[in-house]
């Protein structure tokens, strides 16, 4: 690799890196939104380092064969293009995760119909001891994944601390409703059906939400809580 | 990025004697690369739908993007450590003794606010300044691990289990110093692939090193990605009960997932299943070996370096998680 190719290389890298958090919000799909001007920092020294070296005489110094390889995340940014981690991520039917930072106080819930995360509802599901869930509708945002078991489906979302590598599913049973699509965003709104007593231990099976609406919506810009 | 395209190849500026008369062929693969990059939206882009090749992808982009910055930032530190710090200061601030200058070194990463990908580079940069490379190893393994944001972080995401936190902490220093002080007794320096661009400048060192440890950091991202979509954590829930089981399965994990050091307590909190020294042992291997970690130290220092130290830090890791785990946990 010739030192045009090398800065063609970084010219190209920073260049993919500076679309996705500039001109798009692609980079929401691979990180947190914190991540921002980071990456906008980053992907400008890594062109301003190509761009340099587009102006330098050729020395004959031969770059690494592995620096092709920076070429590949660029492939897959415009050519499979990812959408955000979906059902195929969230699929496993095992025990959901438990979300990060449980709260310790539950405030009680007073408006007709509260929106919140599926984070929240699964701490206020399964830790609160006031169950300030009971007899509240609530409204959960997430996509829909199918269920092999009969007569429900899951709304879901992915939790991430920092990229999508560390990806955790949070999982909510919707009863009583038709599935959507795969991978639809929805919005559903219900209630939270309590576990029977003597069931599976809370934090070991996804808690149920007895759905009286399901709106389908655009994705939203962020798609991971 | 289509005006890209207007760098003319034409303009190659013609080889000089030491490219083996082939002129710029790079430079047309690369032009080649471009046009498939900009047809292959139209065409290909519709056939790359696959429900796993997607997840993959996400992934695989996922590490190389949240990797970036921190790589980006290591290779300007570790180039200015190359450029304008001179090798006297080293001298001056470490002991002379390497014994001690290992456990000064080891405590010394607690200044570098970053993650792995930061790190390398940086060693490499001490090393290359006349630093022993032992204490730049053992500096290697504990920055990413005991820096402040990564214990804030483990205390964020063990809300009211603080010993977490200082038992990683621990457990961290102590594998890094011990692991410096193995290199020093038992490691032999040609298993060290040196630097051999010391007399470039600043900006010569950034752009080799970029390439370099980027090319790698894609390698240890691509293996990540595909052990993080292939293997089912459902697997792991089965060895939870056993100890040396659950931690060698943890330990394995963290190996395999490639997660930030800065982000993977937050993983560490989800495995609920598991005994607080198997996540222990999570949090102390997952900064100091992991197969993106792995790529780029192939990769800066040499496949003999590699094929020794991260095995040595690995089993280190893991006895000292436990010894730690059985005490602070």
């Amino acid at each position: 690799m010739n030192r045009l190719t090398q800065s063609l290389v970084l010219v190209l890298l920073g260049g993919a890196v500076l679309r996705i958090t500039t001109v798009s919000n692609e980079y929401l799909t691979y990180v947190k939104p914190g991540f921002r001007y980071f990456l906008i920092a980053a992907g400008a020294a890594v062109l301003v380092v190509g761009a340099a070296g587009l102006f330098k005489k050729e020395d004959g110094h031969r770059g690494p064969w592995v620096a092709w390889l920076l070429t590949l995340p660029v492939f897959a940014i415009f050519l499979v293009a990812p959408p955000p981690l979906g059902s195929y991520a969230a699929r496993s039917e095992e025990a959901p995760a438990r979300p990060v930072g449980a709260l310790t106080a539950y405030t009680p819930l007073t408006r007709p119909v509260t929106e919140m995360t599926i984070g929240e509802f699964l701490d206020r599901a399964w830790g609160d001891p006031t169950k300030s869930l009971t007899g509240r509708q609530v409204r959960l945002t997430g996509f829909a994944v199918p269920s092999k078991k009969e007569g429900r489906w899951y709304v879901a979302r992915m939790q991430i601390a920092c990229c999508a590598a560390d990806a955790v599913p949070l999982k909510v049973a919707v009863l009583g409703f038709p599935s959507p699509a795969e991978n639809q965003w929805i919005e559903v709104t219900g209630t939270w059906v309590p576990p029977k007593a003597g069931g599976p231990q809370p934090g070991t099976v996804a808690p149920e939400l007895d759905a009286a609406d399901v709106a389908e919506i655009p994705q939203p810009v962020e798609p991971y809580e | 990025m289509v005006e890209r395209l207007e760098v003319p190849p034409a303009a190659v500026p013609p080889a000089d004697a030491g490219s083996e008369g082939r002129p710029a062929s790079g430079s047309w693969v690369f032009v080649a690369l471009l046009c498939l990059l900009l047809l292959g939206q139209f065409v290909y882009a519709p056939y790359l739908t696959s429900p796993a090749l997607q997840t993959w992808s996400t992934v695989f982009v996922a590490i190389c993007v949240q990797a970036l910055p921190f790589l980006v930032f290591g290779v300007l530190l570790s180039a200015a450590i190359t450029a304008f710090v001179p090798a006297s200061f080293w001298i001056r601030a470490l002991p002379r003794r390497a014994a001690l200058a290992v456990p000064v070194a080891g405590v010394a990463g607690a200044v570098l606010p970053g993650c792995e990908c930061a790190s390398v580079p940086v060693a490499s940069g001490l090393i290359s300044r006349g630093v022993t490379p032992s204490a730049a190893l053992a500096f290697l393994l504990s920055s990413p691990a005991i820096n402040p944001v990564v214990v804030v972080a483990t205390v964020v995401a063990f809300p009211g289990q603080p010993m977490m936190a200082v038992a990683r902490f621990a457990a961290s220093l102590v594998v890094a110093v011990l692991a410096g002080w193995v290199w020093l007794r038992f490691g032999k320096g040609e298993w060290l692939r040196a630097r051999h661009h010391d007399h470039a400048g600043f900006a010569e060192a950034v752009r080799h090193d970029l390439l370099h440890a980027g090319g790698f950091l894609v390698v240890g991202g691509m293996a990540a990605a595909t052990m993080n979509v292939i293997v089912p954590r459902e697997w792991l829930n089965t060895l939870a009960g056993n100890l040396w089981l659950s931690v060698l399965a943890l330990a394995l994990l963290a190996v395999v997932l490639s997660i930030c050091s800065e982000a993977d307590a937050f993983v560490a909190a989800s495995l609920t299943a598991f005994s607080p020294t198997a996540r222990l042992a999570f949090l102390v291997v997952g900064p100091m070996v992991d197969l993106k970690l792995i790529a780029l130290q192939a990769g800066t220092f040499g496949r003999g370096f590699a094929a020794r130290f991260v095995p040595l830090t690995f089993s280190l890791a893991v006895l000292v998680s436990v010894v730690t785990g059985m005490v602070l946990l």
